[in-house]
């Protein structure tokens, strides 16, 4: 970190006491304290142009929009001029009794559970195997990223023709003998959400592979060395001290993949279209939100929505966050320039 | 520590300006200048080839027969259309010249002020070759918002060769007979009738007829106005649809079949023979005509209106459909009535029907209509003793949705008839 002090010109020689902690842990200071300090003249300067854009984009896109939704949310609203039917909480009444939300709600349940389950194993044992030295591993490294890489709506689309009644899937299985298995994978509610998890599995889990093959670069491998010295097979090792060393990575991963699949939106818009998520049983609370707010026209009661999925998906992340994450966190602050 | 914190201070400084820069480059193209010239934007929801072109020709026919007017064209696909309409008037950004489907959807933009009343801009050469009945579907008060275009009643369309394949002789004239010939086609081995479920409204328009034949035309205008289902004939359709889907005559995916998209569309079905019937409106010529293996108009195509019922309260050959046309966004400029009387006049309107194959609303335009399906639709569309806007367009966005959503639940068997009038009802708490 000896660099601190040679990027900006005017900072040369300004001694700023708390920049001396670099790496080293220091107990933050108490407010009080850290008040009387006080930063130069120029130090506040510095600090507003650096911090100034960003917060501004921040307050802009992200604050306000936050704010207006909810303010929006306690009208009913077309979405024609300012909002002037104030309803309180009716549209929040409407929305926790509407058995259409708790089915999206409820398939958003689902896509967390088995978005964890089904993706996680599946890329730990890739990731476990691209670890090792073989052949052409950076060609399958690639291979499996490069779902990740495609853009939703050219995946929904591609999948969406090929999964059709007459489709490719469905002609495959018939060429191959196997027309038994043909089905209407997308129209049928009693396999559609299968169908939808499998295309997140296939699309998302080079994410995973990468990450994992990231957390398991990081773990020293005479750990792994001393344990085969000591007499522990392969499976041995990977349980007892590769897991538990990339409990970490497991941790962030999760955490993104359970955001990600409560927020789905592209993916299903594009294969079921505007209107029969709900029917196909694949429905999730952004699709719920589209359909019932802009394609509605009532704008007032899509704002709420959104409001219910923000709240849902704030809590979820902060109890993730102080019950799973902060052992992983615990270390990461440093009492440094924060 | 602090170089990581200068890149970051740069790189938002940098996204700051971009964003910036985007945001000014973004003016609206639209309104008069000082020179005089005038620009307009129009949206319209052709996506075929000859639909594309006829928009090109006639702005730019425009603009020669109007110096220093110009139009621009937009393409917005049909499906998108009302969101992004929506969405565009809402943020005071509208296009000058738009679609209009008329209905609630007409009224609540003109409950929103954002319509111009073209009643006194309408040309006399419209005012005497349009008909004063294709003028009220975007009436209100005594005030016209929009320039009639085309007469899109509906019915089904047939395959002529299919239906001689299966031994089909004669038109069904009632549901008893459109059920006889749904098992001749399905004993012929041909799938009977395309349905484009993924859409909802296509799916809808199957229960919007049903209702038709069951309520009277006060049953109708009732519910029109006071978005009131509880006559027991809402139920009645329901039950009628119902028994018809237990039949099986659609399509195994129409769930997830689009309606004009694509070879895969019912349209796409009826097109390449894949389906030998498809309930729509009278602009389906044009799309199949797009979607045929040469893109020439099905050589073999048919139409008859929706079969009867017995003992529904509805006078027979009553018909359902649309009236579409064209509305000035209340900011536009002047000359947009202009464009709208150039759009009506009969040689435009001729064009129109040639780029379409649909039936021109300009009456002088419709003597050149020769195809027999074209004129089967006029004929029967005349005859009508009382004709409907489709449901969807007369209960505006929000009861229209859940009306097609609750029809397509139906028909999937995750409803049934009384929860989808309960859910039509349940839709009005969210607006």
């Amino acid at each position: 970190m000896t660099v601190r002090e040679s990027s900006l010109p005017g900072q040369l020689g300004q001694a700023d006491p708390r920049a001396q902690g670099g790496g080293v842990a220091v107990p933050a200071a108490p407010p009080a304290a850290r008040k009387g300090r006080g930063l130069g003249w120029s130090g506040r300067l510095e600090v507003a142009i650096l911090v100034g854009p960003a917060l501004l984009v921040f307050l802009a896109f992200v604050i306000y929009p936050v704010v207006m939704a909810a303010y929006y949310g306690f009208f009913s609203w077309q979405g024609f001029g300012a909002p002037t039917d104030f309803v309180g909480f009716r549209n929040y009444l409407t929305i926790i009794q509407d058995p259409t939300f708790l089915e999206a709600l409820g398939h958003n349940a689902t896509i967390v559970v088995l978005s964890l389950v089904l993706q996680g194993p599946i890329a730990i044992l890739v990731a476990l195997l691209l670890n090792r030295k073989l052949r052409g591993q950076s060609l399958i490294r690639v291979l499996i990223f490069v779902p990740y890489v495609i853009s939703e709506v050219v995946v929904g689309t591609g999948w969406s023709l090929m999964l059709q009644g007459n489709g490719a899937v469905n002609g495959l299985l018939e060429k191959v003998g196997l027309g038994t298995l043909t089905q209407d994978w997308l129209a049928n509610p009693d396999i559609a959400m299968w169908t939808l998890m499998a295309i997140i599995t296939w699309k998302y889990i080079g994410f995973a592979v990468i990450l994992f093959l990231a957390g398991l670069q990081g773990i020293p491998e005479e750990l792994s060395e001393a344990a085969a010295i000591d007499g522990a097979s392969y499976w041995q090792i990977q349980r007892r001290i590769t897991l538990p060393l990339l409990g970490p990575t497991l941790r962030i991963w999760a955490f993104l993949s359970i955001i990600g699949s409560l927020q789905l939106f592209d993916l299903v818009y594009i294969i079921w279209g505007q209107y029969i998520a709900s029917t196909a049983g694949t429905s999730t609370m952004a699709t719920y939100l589209v359909a019932n707010g802009r394609n509605s026209g009532n704008y007032g009661y899509g704002n709420a929505v959104a409001v219910v999925l923000f709240v849902i998906s704030l809590v979820v992340a902060l109890v993730y966050q102080r019950y799973v994450l902060n052992r992983d966190t615990a270390g990461a602050i440093t009492g440094g320039k924060k | 520590m602090k170089s990581k914190r200068f890149l970051a201070g740069t790189a938002a400084l940098a996204f700051t300006a971009l964003a910036l820069s985007g945001c000014s480059a973004g003016g609206s193209g639209s309104g008069s200048s000082d020179d005089g010239s005038v620009e307009m934007t129009l949206w319209h929801n052709s996506t075929t080839g000859p639909g594309t072109e006829f928009w090109d020709k006639v702005t730019a026919d425009f603009a020669e027969a109007n110096p220093g007017v110009t139009v621009t064209p937009q393409s917005i696909q049909n499906e998108d259309l009302d969101g992004k309409l929506q969405t565009a008037l809402n943020s005071g950004d509208a296009p000058d010249v738009f679609l209009q489907r008329g209905g609630g959807k007409l009224a609540a933009m003109v409950a929103a002020g954002q319509i111009m009343d073209i009643t006194d801009g309408i040309s006399d050469t419209a005012r005497t070759e349009i008909s004063e009945g294709s003028f009220e579907a975007n009436t209100l008060d005594d005030k016209v918002y929009a320039m009639p275009v085309a007469v899109l009643p509906g019915g089904i369309f047939y395959s002529k060769d299919l239906f001689a394949e299966a031994g089909v002789t004669e038109t069904p004239k009632t549901v008893d007979e459109l059920n006889d010939v749904v098992q001749k086609l399905k004993d012929a081995d041909v799938s009977p009738i395309a349905l484009g479920g993924k859409d909802a409204w296509p799916a809808a328009h199957w229960y919007y007829f049903f209702a038709l034949r069951e309520c009277s035309a006060d049953t109708m205008a009732t519910a029109a106005e006071e978005r009131d289902f509880s006559d027991e004939c809402w139920t009645r359709a329901g039950e009628d649809l119902q028994s018809f889907v237990d039949t099986e005559p659609y399509n195994a995916d129409f769930l997830t079949t689009a309606a004009q998209q694509g070879a895969g569309s019912s349209a796409g079905l009826l097109a390449n023979h894949q389906a030998a019937m498809e309930l729509m409106g009278a602009w389906n010529p044009g799309v199949i005509a797009s979607l045929t293996p040469d893109a020439k108009p099905l050589p073999d195509l048919g139409w008859f209106p929706f079969p009867e019922i017995e003992g529904g309260d509805g006078q027979p050959g009553s018909i359902m459909g649309g009236v579409d046309g064209y509305s000035c966004s209340v900011d536009a400029p002047k000359e947009c009535v202009d464009f709208l009387n150039f759009l009506a006049t009969s040689d435009v309107q001729k064009e129109y029907y040639a780029a379409f194959n649909a039936p021109p609303v300009n009456s002088v335009a419709q003597e050149a209509v020769t195809e027999p399906y074209l004129k089967d639709i006029l004929t029967a569309y005349n005859a009508a003793p009382y004709v409907s806007q489709w449901l969807d367009t007369v209960y505006g966005l929000n009861v229209g949705n859940a009306l097609n959503v609750g029809v397509v639940d139906l028909m999937a068997g995750k409803g049934d008839p009384e929860k989808l009038v309960s859910a039509v009802n349940d839709a009005a708490k969210k607006s």
